[in-house]
């Protein structure tokens, strides 16, 4: 049960979720744009997550685009996970989005969601950030389109009231050979310990984590480490792991020197893997 | 051939339960209903020093508030709980504030407002953490707490209650032994997990009577409760229980009934009502009890155990409840199925700032037995002997005794060596204990022995009525709840043997009334099956004796000369000459008017049998009637490089007395070992060191999900318990007790290492090998 009240709108337009917005947060309701709300309601229940206002967005057409055309794949922004997972566009968010939470929650999660979710994991920005993808955001302004990479930083930083609207990809950086591991405490189900995900492209590996630290990210210092072709592959996940970014997370899935432990023994994995050209 | 028993009946309440039909606790409303929001405490250990209700009695719709009070005490061995705490807090979760309002959303929002100021306190962190001396007391009036008699806490410690066995001679036992091996073991607490989490209704009449509606195993101990706790009349106490959505142990304990009176009682006696979200049923209702131990077992080179010192240092959490039953529990079976002459333990319940415990499938026994059975296999190592073979040599035999000192013969303890055998087989042991896949995975197999008595009040009584419908179908009433194990299908079952009649004319009466249905002592101890089948056998005897009285005036015969059956009174030789069944159970009407006999009613009551309290100096007595005896084992696969692992098989071989339900009974073990498996893979509370719950919540507690299970092999070896109606023994845990030794054993000869602590996650394995125990 959620103990505050709070306003449900459901705009049919762009245009109309923005200003909504505009005139809530005028009015001090502190809205937020609500898609899949699996996380509004689970932590809304435990007043973690707290708004005035909701602007349900799965009624603007743009947002619920799903195709391959022109070389292109889009994905609306509230799209479900399992959806998305069943149009079989992009075999490595695929592989990201079967390791989130379980089958009846992907029925309700949604690709924008989890990319602009409170949670810490937010794994499906991983295949997107390595695949340079670009992302469709309205604002008051209007549309604009720009690289993942550039809005992205821990979070996607939207500006107060911008809603995101589709992400978009080149068809030919979904073909790249790719790995994604996740790595949990326990079992098959559930958040992760840390996720790895990984993309060859032009002779180089891209990686970005998920888990490791308290935010998602991609690092250029740790990629070149880790393609460093001078120095044997302990040696490279030895020097990776020396640039980490950010304090490596401890909790109650596993303690910070667990978590490098397994972050070793996976960029092993993934090194020895990543090598041929076959793989997932 | 028989007629039911056997047989894999449908469940009675498979349809309603299917469908999505049937009615629990919270399925219940009415319009007039009030509810109820608790404020639970933020600390483990804390002095009250005030609590602002102002705000909270602002909000539209509260109708009351209800904080501690000194009095009444509770607690089913030592009275050591206020129902709301007063005056401090003693663990995370524990109940400070009650709101009552219209609706559970204004009982909420009122909650969210309370504010209560606490004084943080020392924490006493784990059983031997609270044994130092010096260690904070969770306790200070431990020594004037009322108790019964068979309790022994010690007053200014933290030891609610200490257990003692003392057989034979110790140092003879050390003297025999060749070999010796001494260890630790230990486990925190964790939880139950029912889909159902606990719920209740209640409510005052103007006549006094207090109502309960309840999500309980043990509706007529609320009723002996409530009267001792309350001063209430018994007769004014009336308890109905719908089906239960699974209870494991967890809804034994008598905790909200005791809030939800205290708040009706705050609101003039209109019917309110309590549901746990799943955050309080993890830790502000009661858990499963966590454990230290340390074992020492001596052995002459053949393998033959001389001696057995054990500590068990249960964690009861912050109030003893059923955690003294539990120490005692499993004292009187501390060594295991294994005969040993020489046998010292003590077996402590120990105070924390813990949740509080209360039963959990198994009571005591997947605990003590995952040290036991973890030191066997140590002890096996170093006499460098196969641990199937040491378990065969010391398995424990008819003319045997018992750490109690009771003899057993074939009926009360089964055949464990045939357990043995059978798993040794199925598992194909003989191929190795570790086989290698590749250079870094190896598949490897462990496995356990178990045994389980019920220690049950001596005076626990079963009754039941069986009442004839004009069709002559019958109906079943006793106090058993369905929690979902198919006991009422059961007894159905064995009614249609008795009475040599179609099970689908034989109804349940699933929803239990204390008002109208006679008492089953508490749904508990896998005792359905024993005490309610006795019962029943005894009320289709008197059920059998009316109908032959009615049928011998009819068919101009004495009644010793008749038969029932078929649906049918006939007479033994001639059964040609009969009456139906239907034609006498509401009497019979002769053709010109006169009318004899009257509805059927049979009755009929079963209490155990020559069950004694322990002696509190050596353990001596007998505490419980037989035994269930199993062997279980675990075969993994696992990576020597990142010690993760994968469980592919689980094997049961129970000795099960007669299975009654094979499928039931199938189902029933499956469901057990796999509760067996979380606790000993994942299932644990993660405490800080302020000993605050950190993960009460399903997304950080992690049991088995879809896909994750392995294959489960059950099989039943069959010993009748001649005691028991239709042979059969005591199996609703059993499946579950030996499970989390058999995964250590399997994974300490897979690592190569000891791992003598759980749940057996990676890290802990990988903790165990760069040697830091803690985090």
């Amino acid at each position: 049960m959620i103990s505050y009240d709070f306003e449900y709108f459901k705009p049919s337009s762009i245009d109309k979720a923005i200003s909504l917005f505009q005139s809530l947060d005028q009015q001090g309701k502190e809205p937020i744009y609500f898609s899949g709300g699996t996380e509004i309601i689970t932590l809304g229940r435990v007043n973690k997550i707290k708004t005035g206002a909701v602007i349900d967005i799965k009624e603007i057409p743009e947002c619920l685009v799903l195709k391959r055309e022109s070389n292109k794949l889009t994905f609306g922004a509230a799209q479900t996970l399992n959806r998305i997972r069943e149009s079989q566009y992009f075999r490595f968010l695929n592989k990201a989005i079967g390791e989130i939470a379980d089958h009846t929650a992907r029925n309700k999660i949604t690709l924008g969601g989890n990319m602009c979710a409170n949670i810490i994991y937010r794994e499906t920005i991983l295949p997107l950030l390595l695949t340079d993808s670009q992302v469709i955001i309205a604002g008051p302004g209007g549309l604009k389109q720009l690289p993942l990479n550039e809005v992205f930083d821990q979070t996607l930083r939207l500006q107060r009231g911008e809603l995101l609207i589709q992400i978009m990809i080149e068809e030919k950086e979904s073909e790249l050979p790719f790995l994604c591991i996740k790595k949990r405490r326990q079992w098959d189900v559930g958040y992760p310990l840390m996720t790895i995900a990984a993309l060859k492209k032009d002779q180089q590996i891209r990686f970005a984590f998920s888990g490791l630290c308290s935010y998602p990210f991609r690092n250029e210092k740790m990629d070149g480490s880790l393609n460093n072709q001078a120095l044997p592959k302990e040696a490279r996940i030895e020097e990776a792991m020396r640039q980490i970014p950010a304090p490596v997370l401890k909790d109650v899935h596993g303690s910070e020197d667990y978590r490098r432990f397994v972050f070793k023994n996976t960029l092993l994995d993934v090194l020895d893997t990543i090598g041929g050209t076959e793989i997932e | 051939m028989s007629w039911s028993i056997g047989h894999s009946v449908y469940r009675k309440d498979g349809l309603e339960k299917v469908t999505g039909r049937a009615k629990y606790t919270g399925d219940h409303s009415s319009k007039d209903m009030l509810h109820i929001k608790m404020v639970v405490s933020s600390y483990a250990h804390a002095k009250i020093k005030a609590i602002n209700t102002t705000k909270a009695l602002k909000v539209s719709g509260v109708r009351g508030i209800v904080l501690g009070q000194p009095f009444p005490l509770t607690g089913e061995e030592i009275k050591d709980r206020p129902p709301i705490a007063y005056d401090k807090v003693r663990y995370h979760g524990e109940p400070v504030a009650v709101v009552v309002a219209d609706t559970a959303l204004q009982a909420q929002k009122a909650a969210e407002l309370i504010e209560v100021t606490y004084e943080p306190l020392p924490v006493v962190n784990s059983p031997k953490n609270a044994l130092l001396p010096g260690a904070p007391l969770v306790h200070e009036n431990l020594a004037v707490y009322e108790r019964i008699e068979h309790v022994y806490p010690e007053a200014n410690t933290n030891i609610a209650d200490r257990i003692k066995i003392r057989k034979g001679c110790m140092n003879e036992g050390w003297k025999a032994s060749h070999e010796m091996v001494e260890a630790s073991f230990s486990f925190s607490q964790s939880d139950h997990m029912a889909m159902e989490t606990r719920c209740v209704i209640a409510e005052i009449h103007p006549d006094g009577c207090v109502v309960f509606t309840s999500a309980t195993q043990s509706p007529y101990m609320i009723k002996h409760l409530m009267s001792d706790y309350f001063n209430l009349e018994d007769g004014k106490i009336i308890v109905k229980t719908p089906l239960v959505g699974g209870a494991f142990g967890g809804k034994v304990a008598v905790q909200l009934e005791l809030i939800a009176y205290m708040a009706s009682l705050a609101v003039g006696g209109r019917p309110v009502k309590l549901v746990n979200t799943r955050e309080e049923d993890m830790i502000t209702s009661p858990v499963h009890i966590g454990l230290d131990a340390t074992i020492k077992l001596g052995a002459t080179k053949d393998g033959q155990l001389t001696a057995a010192e054990i500590l068990y240092m249960f964690d009861t959490g912050a109030y003893s409840d059923k955690g003294a039953t539990i120490s005692r529990a499993a004292a009187v079976t501390s060594t295991g199925p294994y005969h040993i002459d020489n046998v010292w333990c003590d077996s402590l319940c120990v105070y924390t700032n813990h949740p509080y415990v209360t039963a959990y499938r198994g009571f005591g026994h997947s605990e003590l037995s995952f040290a036991f059975e973890r030191a066997m296999d140590m002890l096996a190592k170093k006499l460098d002997m196969n641990p199937l073979e040491l378990r065969m040599k010391n398995a424990i035999l008819p003319g045997q005794t018992t750490p109690t000192q009771i003899r057993l013969n074939e009926s009360t303890v089964g055949n464990l060596p045939n357990c043995i055998e059978t798993l040794k087989q199925q598992m194909n042991w003989n191929e190795g204990q570790v086989i290698p896949i590749n250079d870094r995975k190896v598949r490897a197999k462990g496995i356990s022995c178990i045994w389980k008595t019920s220690t049950i009040d001596s005076d626990a009584s079963s009754g039941v009525i069986l009442v004839f419908n004009r069709d002559g179908s019958v109906n079943i009433e006793s106090g058993v709840v369905e929690i979902g194990m198919g006991t009422k299908t059961v007894l159905a079952q064995m009614l249609a043997e008795k009475l040599k009649m179609d099970v689908n004319k034989i109804f349940v009466k699933m929803e239990i009334d204390t008002q109208s249905i006679p008492e089953h002592w508490k749904t508990v101890a896998s005792r359905g099956t024993l005490m309610a089948g006795r019962a029943l056998l005894k009320a289709a005897d008197d059920a059998i004796v009316q109908m032959k009285d009615i049928a011998s005036r009819v068919l101009m015969c004495s009644p010793d000369e008749l038969e029932v059956g078929n649906e049918r009174v006939y007479v033994r030789d001639e059964p040609d000459i009969y009456i139906k069944v239907k034609d006498i159970c509401y009497g019979y009407k002769y053709p010109h008017g006169y009318a004899i006999g009257g509805q059927v009613i049979g009755r009929g009551q079963y209490m155990l049998r020559h069950l004694t309290h322990i002696d509190p100096k050596t353990g001596v007595g007998r505490p419980g009637p037989e035994y269930t005896v199993a062997a279980q084992g675990a075969e993994i696969e696992f990576d020597t490089r990142d010690y993760t692992y994968k469980i592919l098989k689980a094997y049961s071989v129970i000795d099960a007395g007669i299975v009654l339900n094979r499928k039931l009974a199938k189902g029933q073990v499956m469901g057990a070992m796999e509760m067996g498996l979380n606790f000993g893979s994942s299932e644990t509370f993660v405490f800080s060191e302020q000993g605050e719950v950190l993960n009460s919540r399903l997304r950080t507690y992690t049991p088995f999900r879809y896909g994750d299970h392995p294959e489960y092999v059950v099989s039943f070896i069959e010993t009748p318990y001649i005691e028991s109606a239709y042979g059969a023994r005591g199996l609703g845990e059993h499946g579950l007790i030996g499970m989390p030794a058999a995964l250590a054993n399997a994974l300490s000869v897979a690592s190569g290492m000891e791992l003598n602590r759980l749940p057996l996650t990676p890290e802990a394995i990988w903790r165990k090998k760069i040697g830091v125990n803690e985090y």
